[in-house]
């Protein structure tokens, strides 16, 4: 047992001091927050500039309306919000921004602090229509894009003011060098429909007030059931659910997991092509049975996963104490769970990351045949979304059950409420259990004749030999 | 008493035979040679020594220990196989510590001190493996091989890529270790050093032993019928003379085989007629004579010819 753990030490030790080591756990954040942190590096370098759009109005009535609007959106839309109070959806936020509505509903300017302008402001200018040349007038305008006193023109036709009236079509024509700018024409669209919906109502004679009380939508709020305190007797109140962030938990484990699987199990590859093709393994051999030494690094490498874990989970119950609320969404009752699934799954993997390694000779060889395992640990992010959707539906249950997407998707279902039945993870765990044995002994039988084997590369077809007649 | 006992040993690869019937006895604090050509089965027969492979049939002890077919070999014996290799991002204290530990030997700096002393490695203890020359990284295998005080010693090839000065190095250690009472086995092509080093040699061939025991015994067994001859300014050639089997050229002088019954007075005369005779000299065989005689291409046909026959090793 003794030389097992020099043999875990060595492949600990070489693993967590690689430069390789040391760059993942930097960049493994900025792939799991889905590039979160990107995104704001993105945001905080984002062009403000003013915007300046000509607008052609051949309705002769939209363009006062566009104006309104710009103005209250450059007023109240265009700065960081506040922290504070639960995030505003996007869509629904654009909405009630372009909707031009009762700024006092939106989230004021709050002095002292002046909020950063993230969001460019657009500048209208009116051009009217004289009744000469058409194309003369979208040539200037062009022009004056082209030239930059302008980012866009648009040229809204006469028809806008009756689309959908007998199949009546019609469109916004939008100018741009800048085609793929999109707050823009996303926002004139918006503004454009309000102004023509508030004209027809308008037109109809209608009470504005009264038609929002007729097609005025309320909202879905989600709630945890209701139960009754034990020792008051009382009836308790629901909690509103976040769901967003209900999802946050298990889908920071599984990613965690999935990562965790992918940064320490597949440097067991490389270290025994390593060994093999650099015949180092001989001489280890001389020592230890070739059983041990495949015992010996995975034990190493489970340590390198549960070091990442620890790295990671400790920043991140520095943030979560920081953050009293966030608490509610941390699955706490996950973490043994967790860990249970994540040793195993780098026992069942690793090993037969070594034993391919023990075949292969060189990169190009190991490609093709890492494959299939490949294959087996991406298997269940395939079916996540299926699992996060319905975590009892028979397609989720069934794969839970299935050891290499066990770990992945019977976490999920678990740190999903209702949360499953309470026999399913211990029947699934075993069976985990079970194939990670043998995955460990199969792969050990290939490792012992891979690892001294020279010469060509090995196929499935000598694996498979090796394995049957050792 | 024996530090390794193989009987009857056999390996075979498939349908092909490695190690055919191996006996052989390694007496306890010896240097034994293991000779044979490359793919003869020397590797195969040391990888069993050392547990890495199991024989089909027979029965290997070392040390005293049966070694069974699914243990490490003994942490007793310390090996270097002939395909060596180093962890590359580890220092040279790392490895020596490592090997140390994997063979049990843990409180081993004082070992690691010594030997990075005896080998001149001092300055390069905390440089990695890859910063290492070709013979500094053998140096290393070397005493990885030896860090955990093995009884029992396997050098396969050692002497490979050494220059002079590391050559004659390892041949001291190698001795100082016999004189502290460990057995070293030592598989090597240069016949000079196995003549000069083992107390006894084994030699294999096409996977059977050829030749097994002290040199002397083995020169004993092939008589002296060998003449070491240097002729001044004359190269006609000397097999022509009566008595003559063979002729090995070596340049500077010639190695004659002559036959058992052959008179070496007359063909000294013949040699005096046919030039002016430098060096005159009735030898045994050297090591590297009987080597060429087994598994030259005429000893290398006999030698199919008598397994053909019999199906037994030829002895």
């Amino acid at each position: 047992m003794n030389k097992v753990f020099v043999v875990a030490m060595r492949e600990y030790l070489s693993a967590v001091k690689s430069k390789a080591f040391i760059i993942t756990i930097v960049a493994m954040p900025i792939l799991m927050g889905g590039g979160i942190f990107v995104q704001t590096i993105a945001e905080k370098g984002k062009d403000t500039r003013d915007r300046k759009v000509a607008v052609i109005d051949r309705t002769g009535i939209l363009y006062d309306a566009l104006a309104e609007s710009v103005a209250f959106r450059n007023e109240y839309a265009i700065f960081e919000q506040p922290k504070e109070g639960e995030k505003v959806d996007d869509a629904d936020e654009q909405q009630s921004k372009d909707d031009g509505q009762d700024p006092t509903e939106e989230q004021p300017v709050k002095p002292p602090k002046v909020p950063r302008q993230v969001e460019s402001r657009f500048i209208l200018e009116r051009v009217t229509p004289d009744n000469g040349d058409e194309m003369d007038l979208v040539f200037t305008l062009s022009e004056r894009v082209r030239r930059g006193e302008l980012f866009a023109f648009v040229d809204i036709s006469e028809d806008v003011i009756n689309v959908g009236a007998d199949g009546q079509k019609a469109s916004i024509e939008y100018y741009s060098n800048v085609l793929t700018y999109n707050a823009l024409p996303r926002w004139l669209k918006g503004a454009t429909v309000t102004a023509i919906r508030e004209h027809r109502i308008r037109a109809a004679g209608l009470d504005p007030h009264k038609l929002n009380l007729i097609v005025g939508v309320p909202e879905v709020e989600f709630l945890d059931l209701v139960s009754r305190d034990q020792e008051t007797g009382e009836i308790t109140a629901a909690d509103k659910v976040n769901r967003e962030a209900r999802m946050a938990g298990p889908l920071v484990m599984c990613m965690l997991m999935f990562l965790v699987i992918m940064v320490s199990a597949t440097p067991l590859m490389q270290s025994t092509m390593e060994e093999k093709t650099q015949r180092i393994a001989e001489v280890v051999l001389s020592a230890i049975t070739p059983f041990q030494w495949l015992l010996g690094k995975l034990i190493g490498m489970v340590g390198v996963s549960l070091t990442i874990v620890v790295v990671y989970f400790s920043g991140a119950a520095i943030y979560v104490l920081t953050q009293t609320e966030a608490w509610q969404y941390v699955p706490v009752n996950m973490v043994g769970w967790f860990a249970l699934y994540q040793v195993l799954s780098i026992l069942m993997f690793g090993a037969l990351f070594i034993a391919v390694g023990s075949a292969c000779t060189d990169h190009r060889e190991a490609q093709s045949a890492v494959m299939p395992v490949m294959i087996l640990i991406v298997l269940p992010m395939m079916f996540w979304g299926a699992a996060i959707q319905e975590p009892n539906g028979a397609l989720a249950t069934w794969l839970s059950f299935f050891p290499p997407a066990t770990p992945i998707l019977m976490l999920t279902r678990q740190a999903l409420p209702p949360g499953v039945p309470a026999w399913q993870p211990f029947v699934a765990a075993l069976l985990t259990l079970i194939t990670t044995v043998a995955f460990i002994w199969a792969a050990g039988r290939i490792f012992r004749v891979g690892i001294l084997a020279q010469g060509k590369g090995a196929g499935l077809k000598d694996m498979a030999k090796w394995l049957i007649s050792g | 008493m024996h530090a390794v006992e193989l009987d009857n040993v056999t390996k075979r690869y498939g349908s092909h035979v490695a190690v055919n019937n191996l006996s052989l006895r390694v007496p306890t604090g010896s240097v034994y040679g293991f000779i044979g050509p490359n793919g003869s089965g020397k590797t195969t027969s040391l990888r069993m020594i050392m547990a890495i492979l199991y024989p089909n049939q027979g029965d290997i002890r070392v040390l005293g220990e049966s070694v069974g077919t699914h243990a490490a070999a003994d942490d007793r014996v310390g090996y270097l196989p002939e395909e060596r290799g180093l962890y590359r991002n580890l220092t040279v204290r790392e490895t020596l510590k490592f090997h140390a530990n994997l063979k049990g030997h843990q409180k081993c700096n004082g070992d690691i001190d010594f030997w990075l002393g005896r080998m001149d490695l001092k300055d390069w203890a905390d440089k990695k493996i890859q910063a290492l020359s070709k013979g500094m990284s053998q140096k290393v295998q070397i005493m990885a091989a030896i860090i955990a005080r093995p009884e029992l010693i396997i050098l396969d090839e050692p002497f490979t890529g050494l220059d002079p000065v590391n050559t004659d190095l390892l041949r001291d250690v190698v001795l100082d270790l016999r004189r502290n009472g460990t057995t070293v086995i030592l598989s090597t092509h240069d016949m000079n050093v196995a003549e000069r080093m083992c107390d006894a040699l084994f030699m294999i061939f096409k996977g059977n032993k050829v030749l097994d025991g002290s040199m002397d015994d083995i020169q004993a067994d092939y008589g002296r019928d060998t003449l070491h001859v240097r002729l001044d300014g004359h190269d006609s050639p000397l097999d022509t003379i009566d008595g003559v089997v063979g002729v090995t050229d070596f340049g500077r002088y010639q190695e004659v085989r002559i036959a058992p019954d052959a008179d070496t007075q007359a063909i000294l005369a013949k040699l005096m007629q046919l030039g002016r005779v430098e060096h005159f000299e009735l030898a045994k065989p050297s090591l590297h004579d009987i080597f060429v005689r087994i598994a030259g291409p005429d000893g290398a046909a006999a030698m199919d010819q008598t397994v053909r026959d019999s199906g037994v090793s030829h002895e």
